[in-house]
């Protein structure tokens, strides 16, 4: 079996997925149970990082209150189904592109459902500011419609809060469930003032390429932005609260991690270096053995051989070898700058017990794209 | 002697030396962007520290970590390699707490102790 080069195929996937950030822009998915204390985290992730600093506070505000009312939809709906369905996973994505903030969500409902809720978008959809408002207030007043204890007012507000229109998809699962897609978009300084159309195609397909993207990789967390120190403290504390319940795994992907988006931080090239870091892309997906952690950004052409004997070297080591290798470099203090430690895929190597996946794809005459891959056993 | 007194960060230690009341304590997460300039002004402390004539006869010195990244790990081996170094090496004992299922925390400390020739105690952490 060979081992290192990463497929193809999973390359274009992550490399798709970091093409898909430009400049300003921005992506944070998030697949899998909603518990209150990982809603916490991704709004207070969104809040700190990946609501851009020069936005004004009243479209913060906006972003805020939009993703606290989807947040909120799937942990209701979540709660509602008690069938132990394979994929009861609920999918968030905050994406920002050319001055857009995008608000998708994602979860399943019964299929009975379907027509009230059509229903109930349609009308949210054919109301204007004023209509919406009055309606809100007979709602709220009379308390009828929603059979799903207030999911009426949760679609109110979000068509409210984001001053746009909701673009809605389902998607079958079997005779049962399907899945709800709930979209919206939310214009930043400098865009255009747009309104959805609600029968736009283009968006319910970027919305299902992207779900089907998420299923086959089984991705639970995508991070596309700037790599610095606050982003990767942002999202330890999403790990650190998310429930795993071997501990000794949840230290290995928390250090894994730190050594992975410190080596971009570090190491990492980019087309232009901003103030905000490095360009980067950051994902976990899992399978029924492990946890896969992976990373791609932008690497000189120049790095790459140097690199790659250093990734195979450590990769063909054994246990003992990497043992000694570590003690060597730990104590060898001519290798010692803020920028090179020298022990960070060494303890990689040792803490997960596998080697690295690793590829480059060409990019131009300059840069190339660099992807790393590390397991994390489920035993 | 003056104390040292740096207080936890989200991603740095607290640092508390204190030989006032003779009290070392390194205690909490470590994963700066720049553990050399984090680590600085500890080393400069404990250059000052060991080499001076009134070390007591016994120095225990606390490292609670919960967490620490490579770039860390080599910075806590230079703190060693000072304490090593020094004249006072003799009377130094490491205290090394790791919690019971938090093998690679046990295993670093081993490390350290394998490496070092000072003398490491350790501690499992209770409930």
């Amino acid at each position: 079996m060979s081992h290192g080069l990463l497929n193809k195929e999973k390359l274009g996937f992550i490399y798709k997925l970091f093409k898909a950030m430009q400049k300003n822009n921005l992506n944070y998915i998030y697949r899998g149970v909603f518990t209150a204390n990982i809603t916490d985290n991704i709004l207070a992730l969104a809040e700190s990082n990946l609501v851009h600093k020069e936005d004004p506070r009243a479209l913060k505000r906006k972003v805020y209150n939009v993703m606290v009312e989807g947040l909120q939809n799937i942990t209701k709906h979540q709660a509602d189904i008690e069938v132990d369905v394979e994929n009861n996973y609920g999918v968030f994505v905050l994406k920002k592109e050319h001055f857009k903030y995008f608000i998708t969500t994602g979860n399943l409902i019964e299929n009975d459902d379907i027509e009230s809720l059509t229903k109930q978008i349609n009308q949210v959809n054919s109301l204007d500011k004023v209509e919406l408002k009055a309606y809100h207030r007979e709602i709220l007043l009379h308390g009828k419609i929603s059979n799903k204890g207030g999911a009426g007012l949760g679609l109110i507000d979000m068509a409210r809060k984001s001053g746009n229109k909701l673009l809605y998809a389902f998607e079958k699962v079997d005779e049962k469930f399907s899945y709800f897609y709930l979209h919206t978009e939310i214009p930043s300084k400098g865009a255009e003032r747009s309104i959805i159309n609600p029968n736009n195609s283009k968006t319910l397909n970027y919305i299902s390429a992207l779900h089907k993207m998420l299923d086959e990789e089984n991705v639970l967390i995508i991070f596309n932005s700037y790599f610095n120190q606050e982003s990767l403290m942002n999202l330890l504390s999403i790990i650190e609260k998310q429930m795993l319940n071997n501990v000794q795994q949840k230290k290995r992907i928390y250090n894994t991690m730190v050594e992975m988006f410190q080596n971009i931080i570090q190491h990492g090239d980019d087309y232009k270096e901003t103030e905000e870091g490095k360009a980067g892309l950051f994902y976990i997906s899992e399978n029924n053995d492990e946890y896969l952690l992976n990373t791609g950004n932008y690497i000189l052409n120049s790095k790459i051989e140097r690199l790659s004997k250093k990734l195979n070297y450590v990769n063909n080591m054994d246990y003992k070898e990497l043992d000694e290798f570590y003690d060597n470099r730990l104590l060898d203090f001519e290798i010692d700058s803020s920028k090179e430690a020298g022990l960070g895929i060494i303890d990689i190597r040792l803490k997960t017990d596998s080697k690295l996946g690793f590829s480059f794809l060409n990019i131009d005459d300059k840069y190339s794209f660099y992807t790393l891959r590390a397991k994390i056993s489920k035993k | 002697m003056e104390a040292l007194h740096i207080e936890a960060s989200e991603d740095t230690p607290k640092i508390y030396f204190e030989p006032e009341v003779e009290i070392y304590l390194l205690e909490g997460k470590s994963l700066p962007e720049n553990a050399i300039d984090f680590y600085g002004p500890v080393f400069d402390w404990a250059k000052k520290f060991f080499e001076s004539s009134d070390v007591p006869d016994s120095v225990v010195i606390n490292f609670k970590f919960d967490y620490f990244n490579t770039a860390s790990s080599k910075q806590i081996a230079k703190l060693l390699r000072i304490i090593e170094d020094s004249p006072n090496n003799e009377k130094v004992t490491i205290k090394w707490y790791y919690d019971e299922e938090d093998t690679d925390m046990l295993k670093a400390g081993n490390r350290y102790n394998k490496l070092m020739n000072i003398h490491f105690e350790f501690v499992m952490n209770k409930e």
